[in-house]
């Protein structure tokens, strides 16, 4: 057991715990510098875990760019607050429409570099990890599964935005609920991807003896050690901090 | 129509899967590209297709450099078949797939539905019109993604082994409407290795071999 690389001796149910504070506070965090706290803990977090942050964030590049564009959206039609920038007398930016659109962009990112520090654990484990806290042998499969299928959906989108582009969308030119529509029609290939391979997944397993049956025993046996509970408690106690800050600030 | 100038492509920036390309394909010709898994046939449709960027060197569509372009610009002349279909049906219903995007674009209705009519004869598909298009079989959608591709009326096709998933007889038909297209004009690349179907039709056949063309010839064969 000595060959364990520094970032396999956490537990993944420590990871899990971490990610999901960090997440919840993502979104029920409203103020955009505890959430710019919120982002360097986070990314402190995952490059601890050894996650590829910058390279995570050149692939998602796209993505991002579009949420960009949506926060700056919001910041221009939202009224309210002080203006930052008029045009002839038409307010454009505002302080309120600028605390929205900065927001969405943090909650983005916290979520999808803090989301890295799961897919560093082997799915093997986080099913071994949640089954010995009690959760049902058969979730514990579909949530490292979810888990194991997080990055092939980011190629399909990416195909399926192309090909719908290809056949002649303009998505920006398209009204708002015509363009609802679509973002329906795109999601189908999508899930029908995913559970297409998950289908295959099923026979594939089942072929080789596999079920997910309760009553599995298993050799491997996690063990949590001190550095487990030390993450865990320090993930709990930091968000509950952070959220007794934002309830006392009122802005949750 | 497309023309590929010496280009090169790395998908992780450092292992180059095409290496220095060139390739002019005409209006109205049909090119075969051919070679083994792997050599790199799909990224050179995508890239002629201006989906992928080039590392070095540049591409053309009609005329116009593809960086310039917008994938719906480049749609209104390059249609592309993608080797999955499965990622390019979108709607709830076969007939929604076909009309879906035009109506989005503002084409009449009554021409939206003599296109869609005309199409689903075509390609066999008129039993199937109210289905789900998830639960056709693989040949049936890859008719589907196919007739969805030719509604915007393309100059040019890009094929991406369309006959996977065909049996003979579907073979054959579209072969017969490939050379329909072909008798109105409409260039076409197909990406095949399955040399029987492309020898039939193709009047030049491209031969790609670890990223880099290693024939390009005339077809002495072809039957039609
Ligand atoms: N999205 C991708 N990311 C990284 N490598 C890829 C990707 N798609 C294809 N490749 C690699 O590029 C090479 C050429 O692939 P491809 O163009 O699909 O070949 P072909 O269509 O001739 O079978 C292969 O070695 C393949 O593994
Ligand atoms: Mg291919």
């Amino acid at each position: 057991m000595t060959a364990e690389t520094s970032t396999d001796q956490f537990d993944p149910r420590s990871k899990l715990v971490l990610v999901m504070c960090i997440s919840s506070l993502a979104v029920l965090l409203q103020d955009a510098v505890m959430m710019t706290a919120v982002l360097a803990c986070g990314w402190l977090a995952a490059i601890a875990f050894g996650v590829d942050v910058a390279g995570i964030l050149l692939r998602l590049r796209k993505l991002l760019y579009l949420f960009a564009a949506m926060a700056v959206i919001q910041s221009i039609f939202t009224p309210g607050g002080e203006v930052l920038v008029s045009l002839g007398g038409v307010s454009l930016v505002t302080s309120v429409g600028l605390d929205r659109g900065v927001t969405i962009i943090l909650r983005v990112l916290i979520i999808v570099i803090s989301a890295g520090i799961v897919t560093t654990a082997s799915s093997r484990d986080v099913v071994q990890g949640l089954y010995q806290w009690g959760i049902p042998y058969e979730i514990a499969f579909m949530v490292a599964l979810a888990i194991r299928f997080l990055p092939l959906l980011r190629q399909e989108a990416e195909d399926v935005l192309t090909a719908v582009q290809l056949r002649g969308l303009k998505l920006d030119e398209v009204p708002l609920g015509q363009r609802l529509q679509i973002y329906s029609y795109l999601l189908m290939p999508m899930v029908s991807s995913v559970l297409g391979k998950s289908q295959k997944l099923a026979i594939a397993v089942e072929m080789r003896a596999f079920r997910a049956h309760d009553q599995r025993t298993s050799y491997r046996s996690l063990q949590m050690h001190g550095g487990d509970y030390a993450v865990m408690g320090a993930a709990v106690a930091a968000t509950a901090v952070f959220l007794l800050a934002a309830w006392r600030i009122g802005r949750i | 129509m497309i023309e590929l100038v010496d280009v090169s492509f790395s998908y992780d920036g450092s292992q180059q899967v095409v290496r220095g390309v060139d390739l002019h394909l005409t209006c109205g010709g049909i090119t075969a590209l051919v070679g083994p898994n792997g050599s790199g046939k799909t990224t050179v449709g995508k890239l002629a297709a201006g989906i992928l960027k080039p590392g070095s060197g540049r591409v053309e569509i009609g005329g116009r450099s593809a960086d310039g372009m917008s994938l719906a610009e480049i749609g209104s002349e390059v249609g592309y078949l993608f080797q999955q279909p499965q990622r390019q049906l979108f709607a709830p219903t076969a007939r929604e797939e076909l009309s879906f995007l035009l109506r989005v674009q503002r084409v009449d209705e009554d021409e939206i539905r003599r296109r869609a009519d005309a199409m689903l004869k075509q390609f066999d598909l008129q039993h199937l019109q109210d289905s789900f298009p998830f639960v056709l079989s693989r040949g049936e959608k890859q008719r589907l993604a196919l007739a969805a591709v030719l509604m915007n009326r393309p100059q040019f096709l890009i094929l991406d082994e369309p006959t996977t998933a065909l049996d003979v007889k579907r073979k054959a038909e579209l072969s017969k409407l490939l050379m329909r297209l072909h008798d109105e004009g409409v260039g076409m690349l197909i990406i095949s290795h399955d040399s029987r179907f492309v020898g039939d039709l193709a009047e030049r056949v491209v031969q790609l071999r670890g990223g880099e063309i290693t024939d390009d010839c005339r077809n002495q064969h072809r039957s039609v």
